[in-house]
Order: structure tokens, then sequence, then C-alpha cells
């Protein structure tokens, strides 16, 4: 009987289910992250302790938020690759017949769920502690859009890069250092969306989309040029 | 191995090092010439207004003059020879990734190498400017910003480089970033100037060159690419000494 | 000199010290780079040396 070869939309998602499943026995790495996270608010909280709340909050804000959020990507795509190469994962994984570039997609998504699931976490909690300072306008909840392009961006970039750094000596240092300049176009482009969001009226309809819309063009460039480029990083 | 196409490898001794020393000397040459030129043949560029006309020389004067401009003349042309050796870097990271050549990787890196040092000159020129025209030492406006990203870049690039040990894994991560560094720069020019930042708002005066100050630059720019190339192909030669040495003293070894 | 002509030539003396630095440090960082280079010629020089006489070395004991 001829054993046809499964289709590359399988091979994702069983690439994408090891990676869930190994996380969710553990939830090494979905806590570690959630915890930093909170660690991160109690530092913006002592570090704000004697600004004043006021309207003019709402500009800072956006930024701080995203400051909470490269942190903790940045922890947790460290953490992402190393279980890969510790017990050989890799090897194995590169032994079979896949395509590099479905590797590439499964470990970003799985970056992108694990982000995501924190982020679901991180942000609440950012507002709760953070609202008393300034209420965001009524547009506020559209810091959703950002949140996530940023978020796929992060995932994208951030999964060649740790793949990388992973067998690098000082890894954690590497990805820092390369992780933060690259990904500082998007950045700007989140914080810029982010705080139109939570400022609103005026500010909002001027700068909301073009950012977006800048911020939506690096992720795609970006992505592109990762999937292309992992063939090489990972063989 | 046998029957593949023979691959044309930058080697010393071709036809570049012919042109080492003439662009050498060109380029000492037209930048000494574009600097009297800023100096003594552009007219100074006015700043503010003053309340009053005064004539100078045979013209009638009514703004300060700037000297603090004439650092222009060899700013533009350093960042622009900065930005093409990132392009002959991430060329060259393209031929290694396609042929695997340790060769175009030596390549790539002394792009960069020199890349990094224009960038360093870009920098320490920018830097004079806006301490004098602004008064501060840091502003987060677009071009510096890019610049300082950029830089930082670059840098990673050789802190990743010297923390691989594997030569051919060296290779290819450094080809990798040299690529998403060409392609993140642009875009990161296109996004801070797009998206103007509230807090500080672009200060730069903008404005035509006159034909004068165009020739100046022009000058300048090819004197400091003919600058930039000898200097590559000197790097280029050195690397290649040192490794071709090394090569001898392991087969030696055995 | 006249108080309008003064203010058109006031910021060249304050700038000048900037504009001179711009220029020098410029080219330290150039003659930096050149050094290295050399440096580099110098030690694969020297260890060439090196070389040559192990292999003189290796020929007088094989004789």
């Amino acid at each position: 009987m001829a054993c046809k070869p499964p289709s590359t939309w399988t091979q994702y998602r069983t690439l994408l289910a090891k990676d869930l499943k190994a996380e969710f026995r553990t939830k090494d790495m979905i806590v570690s992250m959630g915890i930093y996270a909170f660690l991160v608010i109690v530092v913006f909280g002592v570090a704000l302790s004697f600004a004043r709340p006021g309207a003019e909050f709402l500009e800072a804000s956006g930024g701080l938020l995203w400051a909470l959020v490269v942190f903790t990507s940045l922890l947790g795509l460290n953490r992402s690759f190393s279980h890969e190469t510790e017990n050989g994962c890799l090897e194995g994984l590169l032994l079979a017949p896949l395509d590099r570039g479905v590797i590439f997609l499964s470990k970003a998504t799985s970056n992108l769920i694990f982000l995501a699931l924190v982020e679901v976490i991180a942000v609440p909690l950012y507002w709760v502690f953070f609202s008393s300072f300034a209420a965001p306008a009524e547009t506020g909840w559209l810091l959703v859009v950002p949140l996530l392009l940023g978020s796929i961006g992060i995932a994208g970039i951030g999964t060649l890069l740790s793949t990388m750094t992973a067998s690098t000596r000082g890894k954690d240092v590497m990805l820092a250092l390369l992780f933060v300049p690259i990904i500082f176009p998007l950045l700007y482009a989140c914080v810029s969306a982010t705080t139109c969001a939570l400022v609103g009226g005026e500010v909002f309809a001027e700068g909301f989309f073009t950012a977006l819309a800048l911020g939506a063009g690096y992720d795609v460039i970006m992505i592109l040029a990762s999937w292309v480029l992992y063939d090489f990083v990972v063989n | 191995m046998a029957d593949k196409k023979k691959l044309k490898l930058p080697e010393v001794g071709q036809w570049p090092d012919k042109l080492m020393a003439p662009a050498l000397i060109a380029g000492a040459v037209l930048t000494t010439l574009g600097f009297l030129m800023a100096f003594f043949i552009v007219p100074p560029v006015g700043g503010a207004a003053v309340d009053g006309v005064e004539l100078i020389g045979d013209s009638m004067v009514s703004q300060k003059m700037l000297l603090s401009q004439k650092i222009f003349y060899f700013h533009m042309p350093v960042a622009i020879t900065s930005f093409l050796g990132m392009a002959f870097g991430c060329y060259y990271a393209v031929r290694f990734l396609m042929t695997k050549n340790q060769r175009f990787d030596t390549c790539s890196r002394i792009c960069l190498e020199i890349s990094l040092l224009f960038i360093i000159m870009t920098m320490i020129t920018g830097e004079m400017w806006t301490r004098f025209e602004w008064g501060v030492w840091w502003s987060w406006e677009p071009r510096l910003t890019t610049y300082l990203i950029l830089m930082l870049i670059v840098i990673a690039y050789f802190v990743l480089r010297s923390s691989v040990d594997e030569p051919e894994r060296r290779a290819t991560f450094a080809a990798v970033i040299a690529i998403i560094a060409t392609v993140d720069v642009p875009i990161c020019f296109m996004i801070t100037r797009l998206i103007p930042s509230s807090i500080h708002p672009v200060v730069l005066r903008e404005g035509g060159m006159s034909p004068e100050m165009g020739m100046c630059v022009g000058l300048c720019a090819l004197g400091m690419l003919l600058v930039g190339f000898a200097l590559y192909r000197a790097r280029f030669n050195q690397v290649r000494l040192t490794q071709r040495v090394e090569a001898l003293k392991e087969s030696l070894e055995d | 000199m006249n108080p309008i002509l003064a203010d058109i030539y006031s910021t060249i003396l304050p700038s000048a010290p900037y504009l001179i630095a711009a220029y020098a440090l410029l080219w330290v960082a150039l003659l930096v780079y050149v050094l290295i280079i050399f440096r580099g010629t110098k030690k694969a020089e020297a260890q060439l040396m090196l070389l040559e006489e192990a292999v003189a070395d290796q020929q007088i004991k094989t004789q």
C-alpha cells in the first residue's frame, strides 16, 4: 500500500499541537511570563509613584504598556527555543522530511499564542493598576488591534532571532541585543497607534490608521523575510 | 564538486586592487578640494533673520551666517557611504547564502565594518551639529533615531559574530542579520518620518541646495566613496593575508 | 563693529569648537581604522616569519 505523505497543513497542525501540548503539560513558560509581567507592572507602579495623575498620563501609558509587552515577550522567546535544543528535539524535527517554512510557521504561531495568552492576563491587570491615573477615551478598547499586530510581528521576527541565538554563547543578552533594534519600527508604530486609541478624539482620527497600516506593512515584510531566511538558520 | 560551475571568488590581486591606490589618492584629493570649497567658495548659509541689512563683500545680508552648517558638507557624504557599505554587505550576504563560500562571508563582514566606521563618523558629525544648533546632545528626531537603530543593529551583528564559534554557522547567522538589517533600516526611516511624534516635532529646516552647495556635497561624496572603497580593499587584503597565514599554520601543524 | 554686523556674525565663533571637533573626530575615526589595518598586517607578517623559520628548521632536520 502506498503511503501518502501528510499534507503541509497536517504537518503544521501536528507541530503546533506538539508545542501547545508540551507547554500546557508543564505551564512553565506561561506562568513565568505571567509572573514576570506582573512584576514589571509593580516596577512601573514604583516608578510612577511620584507622578501626578492626569490626562497627560495617557500619552505615556501606551508606551509603558508596550515596554511591558516587549520585556515579557523577550522572556518568552528566550525560553521557547531552549526546549528544542535541550533534548535534541530539533535534530529529530530536521530529520523528518519537513519543509523548514512549516517549522517556522508553527513555531511562530505557538509563540504568538503564548504571547496573546499572557497579554490577555497582563493588559487587564495593567488597566486595573493604572486606570486611577487617567481614564482612557472611549476608543481605548481599540488598543487590541495594535496589540495583535505587534504580537504577530514580535512572534514572527522573534522566532527567527530566538532560533539563531539559542545556539550562541550568552544567548539571553544576544537575543535582546538583536531583537530590540530590529523590532524598533514596529514598536514605534504600535506605541503610536496605542496612544492614539487611548487619548481618543482628534488624535485618534489623525494617527491611528496610518500607524496601523505602517505596522502591518512591517509585519508583512519582516515575516516574509524571516520565513525565507529560516531555511538557512535551521540547517 | 568538480562538475560545479567555477565560481569566481573575490581574491587579492584582482582588478579592484589595481584601482586601490588611485582611488585612495583621488579620494584624498577630492575630499580636500571639497573641504576647501566648503569653507572658501560656497557662501555661508543664512539662519535666523536679523533686524537690518548690511553689505558684506558685494551682497546684501540680512540673516545670521551659519558656520555650523559647514558640517553638512561632510556629514551627508559620510552617511551615503555608510548606506552603500550596508548595501554591499547585504549583497555579499545573499551571495554567501547562495554559495556557502566563506569568502563571501569575509567580504560581507568587511563591508559592514566599513559601514560601521562611516556610521560612527556620521553620528559624530551629526551630534556636533545637533549639540550646537539645538543645544542638546540627543533628540528623538527621525533621522537621528534611524541612525541610532542602524548603529545598534550593526554593533549587534559584530557581537553575534563573536559569540558563535563554528565558522559555517557564524557566517550563516551573520548573513541573515545583515539582510534583515538592510530590510529593517528603510522601514525604520519611513515609519519614524510618517508618524511624527507629538512631543518632539520635526525641527529640520527643509530647503533646496544651491548649485554650488550641491557641487560641494557631490565632490565630498565622490571623495568619501573612493576613500571607503580603498579602505575596503586594504582591509580585504589584510584579512586575506591573515587567513592565508592561519591556513598555512594549520597545514604545517599536521 | 556695528551691531547688525555683530548680529550677523554672532553664531560663528560659538559654533567653531563644534565644527572643528566634528572635522577632527571624523579624521581620527578614519585614522583609527587605518591603524587597525596596519596592525593586522604587521601581526600577519610576524606570523609568516615564524612559519618560515619553522619550515627552515624542519628542512634541516629532515636532511
